[in-house]
């Protein structure tokens, strides 16, 4: 096909893409790369192995527009270098968490699977002869036993259950087993028996063939070595298969097992009792079930969100209104992980799509992973990288900061510094959280509120007077501080330190020690507290826990002056922590740099509502064409306005069946009759032929008319907006869509 | 808060439904029907569609224009492994096509049609793989001047091994796809689930990218969970162009040529042309009888039989019988029960139409 089909006009108007013949081929190739990629595209600054090539483009200032087109591409580069580098560091993270998870359940299906291996073999192997028969050997009952592992996955979406059943098919083969898994499709009627073994000779044999057949597998077995290994079937989900094929598939298995010893674990979304609600009773005879329980998707979503987010992978962060939004779309939208994780991916992607900054955070990986020897090429990256950015800085749009000289190293390790306080503070009141069962994201989202981040007024002088409080930048000297909602969650975290025994408290204060390593001014005083503790405060304490009343206590106080009961230390320790570090990010300056939040364009990203919006488009036609004419009598339907949307209008006023006739009749005085003052809602069907405005009506045919009236239709039945006239019903459509 | 406005919503949605269903109750039924629209003939009626002024040209032109601004954007989240779903009122035909032309000009682009009845989606996926594997072979050209050893053709592979080449690895070039355009993703050539399945597995290759249009208010229904979050991976646009729906609306019959009686009348007289005079004879005493007694069920088969005979237009049951199986075929006659157990034949169409199909057969 020519891939010119197309002209490139400056204005794809309807009109020139009309009676082109590529609008009538079911496909067809628009065009094909170009052998090689041309050179405004061509890796200006390649891949980070070669910084070498990178050309010098000329910064400040005007140049002619190729330079600084070329610039643009550039920095689009850099900043998809920067997004791959900063995602892959994400997507790694999240791996690991959720390998980490599951990590001892995977142990424990290995184990077992093993074991069921050692039993199968233990009825006997098959001899050199009849192993190479091609049917199954006889044996007696007890050794048609199929042993199942049941894998409980707590959670109704499948979708989230799909990496965890691929990981654990990788982790089986780390440990030697043969691993085959069966989607749902698979298994389902269509595809039937065949379909299952063609589908396991696929992924065992990576072959394709046309006959499915049971001793091709086996004798593939066979010459795999002298029975050592297990073959493992992975069935995802046992509630979407279809029953009497996966029974069908079960009872071969066990026909075959002696000489295909198999291991058969099925994914059970519901209960337990699954397999006997799915299964024939001859099938599940066969069966010699185990469960085995994954965490539930909170659980793992916390461990995500905790590593993604505190734990610093990367500099990479969101806003408050975006914390929000995710944290409701996990709970009202799907709960799923997987729309969660994808949400981030797309928060990730439009803040390097349209910060022109972003591409900094890139440097401060880079220069992670730099760390101890030195590399030329990455080197020259950090030099470019910088060069573009203090381009940027000086200008306006990013306000001067004191301290910094908006100087993008100085700038860097200023978020650098913030945020590895910010989030060890964040962590060290999640772990109080936990026993309270404060949700993290709910914690997150306090934590990250801007409005909570107030300048200190007469309200909290009390703090002032105290006269403590270090603040981690100039900019902010004690102006400012982050002050937790009463009834908020920070509140209740701190709280709770009250509450906990001794012991708990002594766990808490090691794992604050833990957790803020990286943070030294912190960590110092941790280790201080701790330290207080083991001397023996810590006995005394429980019994002061009734009285403590007064908290605000400055640490000076805490450490030196007054040795007051363990637990107050601790607590008031933590609130002050949360008052001096945690300045939510959208108040740091430079914040936009590293942090997302826009909110609106994620969810309209994540989001289509076309059931809606195609409606407002339909009735508020004017707002989105912006034409003057419409926009003056936004009240009255004119006939100036698209014919769709003047039929779209007039349909509101119909019940769910619309009477073709009538439709047509207040369509046509719609467009026949000229401005008219006033709701035209209103039929005026009497009067179409008054004198008219404009000498373009006059001639209005009536089949034009009628065209426009079907093509109207036409138009409103692709959106399916409509249902059209049926047999029964030859003068009606139906609407199929009340209210937005 | 939020949850609430959401019942809210809920709540209004519900209410409108039934208010609509009200006002379609009580509100006197209007008994009008379309046949007394005075409509044109059906070729003055296309030809008029075709000739539709188009309005506020320049405005649409520049609500167009104006999304050239995003393309950069959207092919830097087609980079990062996003598909593209864009919706909103209007033919996006235009649109995404210049986007492909214009701002995709580095990577393959493949064209699918959705709109049309007959898209074969195995074809497709060849053509992908096709396209695929001559950009492979250059960057394998470029790269070392090795050739890649001989494969067997595309069209004798089965679809699982055409995805598992889709789906090879792209360790080495990120940047190396195929962008596939969907027009109309929800189309009729496309609709069913079985293609969903496969377009789905497509998009989840890594040398694959879609871009995708959807017109359909009710498009998402098509999907589920695991293909929304996993396979398609779409990022939706909402754009509007109020461009008309020409090309898709190609093949979707006018609704005023569709019912009117002219048009019942004409089709059922080029049916019967094309038969024998016999047959249309046969047809004539139907439909005289039926003229003659509107209000009967029909004219039970003995009499048609009977009358047939009398002015030699058959000579046995049999050639009636396959004359009836022909018009039944062709819709032009069907049977009912009489209310004495007898079947009756009759034919569909109102008296009016009757009437001007005698005066054409002549």
């Amino acid at each position: 096909m020519a891939p010119a089909a197309a002209p490139l006009v400056e204005f794809p108007l309807p009109s020139t893409v009309e009676n082109i013949e590529t609008n009538f081929e079911p496909f067809y190739v628009l065009h094909k790369a170009p052998s090689r990629k041309n050179s405004r595209k061509t890796n200006p600054c390649g891949k980070l192995r070669k910084k070498g090539k990178l050309s010098p483009s000329g910064p400040n200032g005007i140049e002619n527009p190729e330079t600084e087109e070329r610039d643009d591409s550039t920095l689009e580069h850099l900043r998809m270098e920067a997004f791959e580098l900063v995602w892959s560091r994400i997507e790694t993270t999240i791996k690991d968490v959720l390998r980490d998870t599951n990590v001892k359940v995977f142990d424990d299906i290995c184990r077992w699977v093993y074991k069921a291996f050692d039993a199968i073999r233990s009825s006997g192997t098959p001899s050199s002869s009849s192993a190479s028969r091609p049917f199954p050997i006889l044996t007696r009952a007890d050794c048609k036993i199929l042993f199942t592992g049941l894998v409980l996955t707590k959670n109704m979406e499948v979708v989230d259950d799909l990496l965890t059943f691929e990981e654990l098919g990788y982790h089986l083969k780390s440990h030697r087993c043969h691993v085959a898994s069966l989607s749902s499709q698979e298994l389902s009627a269509k595809s039937s028996i065949d379909g299952c073994i063609k589908s396991l000779l696929r992924q065992l044999l990576k072959v394709t063939v046309d006959s499915a057949d049971m001793f091709v597998l086996a004798s593939w077995y066979r010459e795999q070595g002298y029975y050592e290994n297990p073959v493992v079937v992975i069935v995802e989900d046992i509630e979407r298969c279809c029953g009497s094929v996966l029974s069908d598939f079960i009872i071969m298995l066990s026909e075959w097992i002696v000489k295909i010893p198999t291991i058969l674990i099925m994914g059970v979304a519901t209960t337990i009792d699954a397999p006997s609600n799915v299964l024939r009773s001859n099938a599940l005879q066969q069966l010699c079930p185990s469960k085995f329980v994954l965490g539930s998707p909170t659980e793992r979503m916390e461990a995500v969100v905790e590593a993604v987010l505190l734990r610093h992978c990367c500099m990479f962060s969101i806003g408050h209104k975006v914390a929000i939004f995710l944290r409701k779309y996990f709970l009202n939208q799907d709960g799923t992980l997987t729309s969660f994780i994808r949400a981030m991916k797309i928060a990730c992607v439009q803040h390097f799509s349209m910060e022109p900054l972003s591409f900094m955070l890139a440097r401060s990986i880079v220069e992670e992973e730099n760390k101890g020897f030195q590399d030329g090429n990455r080197a020259l990256f950090l030099e470019v990288l910088s060069k573009h950015a203090s381009d940027f800085l000086s200008d306006s749009r990013y306000p001067l900061v004191e301290g910094t000289g908006n100087n993008v190293g100085n700038v860097l390790s200023e978020l650098e510094r913030w945020q590895k306080g910010w989030s060890a503070v964040v962590q060290c009141l999640y772990q109080v959280g936990k026993y309270g069962k404060v949700q993290l994201l709910d914690l997150l989202c306090e934590a990250l509120d801007p409005q909570l981040f107030k300048p200190i007024t007469s309200e909290n002088s009390s703090r002032l007077q105290q006269g403590k409080g270090v603040s981690f930048s100039s900019s902010c000297e004690l102006q400012y501080q982050f002050s937790s909602r009463k009834d908020g969650y920070i509140y209740q975290a701190i709280r709770k330190v009250r509450d906990l025994p001794a012991e708990l408290l002594h766990q808490l204060l090691v794992s604050w020690e833990k957790i803020t390593g990286c943070v030294p001014e912190i960590h110092e005083k941790v280790k201080d507290l701790l330290l207080a503790f083991k001397l023996g405060d810590g006995k005394s304490s429980e019994k002061a826990i009734a009285d403590v009343s007064k908290r605000h206590a400055s640490q000076k106080d805490l450490f030196i002056k007054y040795p007051k009961p363990m637990i107050e230390k601790a607590e008031s320790f933590l609130s002050s922590l949360v008052s001096e570090h945690t300045r939510p990010i959208e108040s740091v300056p430079f914040h936009e740099l590293i942090c997302f939040k826009d909110v609106r364009k994620l969810q309209l990203a994540l989001i289509g509502d076309p059931r809606r919006r195609i409606q407002v488009d339909l009735l508020e036609f004017q707002k989105i064409i912006k034409c003057t004419c419409c926009n003056e009598n936004r009240n009255s339907l004119l006939p100036c306005a698209h014919d769709s949307t003047i039929m779209y209008n007039l349909a509101q006023e119909h019940g769910d069946l619309i009477n073709l006739h009538d439709w047509f009749q207040s369509f046509k005085t719609v467009v026949s009759h000229p401005r008219t003052k006033g709701n035209l809602r209103t039929k005026q069907g009497s009067t179409p032929k008054k004198k008219k405005d404009k000498p373009i009506l006059e001639n209005k045919s009536d089949a034009s008319i009628q065209a426009r009236f079907c093509t109207a239709v036409t138009e409103l039945q692709i959106t399916g907006l409509l249902r059209m006239p049926s047999k029964r019903r030859p003068d009606y459509v139906q609407r199929v869509a009340f209210g937005l | 808060m939020e949850i609430d406005d959401l019942d809210d919503e809920e709540l209004a949605f519900s209410r409108n439904y039934f208010l609509a269903k009200e006002l379609g109750g009580s509100t006197k039924k209007s008994s009008r029907k379309l046949a007394d629209i005075d409509v044109v003939d059906e070729q003055e009626l296309r030809a008029a569609a075709a000739k539709i002024e188009p309005k506020h040209e320049k405005e649409i032109a520049a609500l167009i224009a104006s999304y050239k601004s995003l393309y950069s954007k959207w092919e830097f989240e087609l980079r990062c492994g996003f598909g593209l779903l864009m919706y909103g009122f209007g033919s996006k035909k235009a649109l995404i096509e210049d986007f492909a032309s214009t701002a995709l000009t580095d990577y393959s682009v493949i064209v699918i049609n959705g709109y049309l009845q007959s898209v074969n989606i195995k074809q497709v996926i060849v053509a992908i793989a096709e396209v695929l594997s001559d950009q492979l072979k250059s960057r394998v050209r470029n790269a070392s001047g090795s050739t890649s050893k001989v494969h067997q053709p595309f069209t004798s592979r089965s679809m699982d091994d055409l995805f598992s080449f889709l789906n090879g690895s792209n360790e080495e070039d990120k940047d190396c796809f195929v962008c596939v355009v969907i027009h109309n993703i929800d189309g009729v050539g496309l609709r069913d689930s079985e293609t969903q399945d496969y377009l789905a597995r497509v998009a989840a290759c890594s040398h694959v990218r879609i871009i995708a249009s959807i017109d359909h208010v009710n498009a998402p229904l098509l999907w589920d969970k695991k293909m929304v979050h996993t396979q398609f991976n779409w990022l939706w646009y909402h754009v509007p162009t109020f461009a008309s729906y020409k090309v898709e609306g190609m093949f979707f019959p006018l609704i005023l040529a569709h019912g009117g009686t002219a048009q019942s009348a004409k089709t059922a007289t080029i049916v019967l042309q094309s038969l024998t005079p016999n047959a249309q004879s046969v047809f004539k005493v139907l439909i005289e009888h039926q003229l003659s007694h509107p209000d009967e069920e029909g004219m039970p088969i003995n009499n048609l039989y009977a009358i047939s005979r009398e002015r030699f237009l058959v000579s046995s049951q049999v050639t009636l019988n396959s004359h009836l199986t022909e018009f039944k075929d062709h819709e032009l006659v069907k049977t009912r029960r009489h209310s004495d157990g007898q079947d009756c034949l009759y034919i569909p169409l109102p008296s009016e139409a009757l009437e001007k199909l005698i005066m054409e057969l002549g």
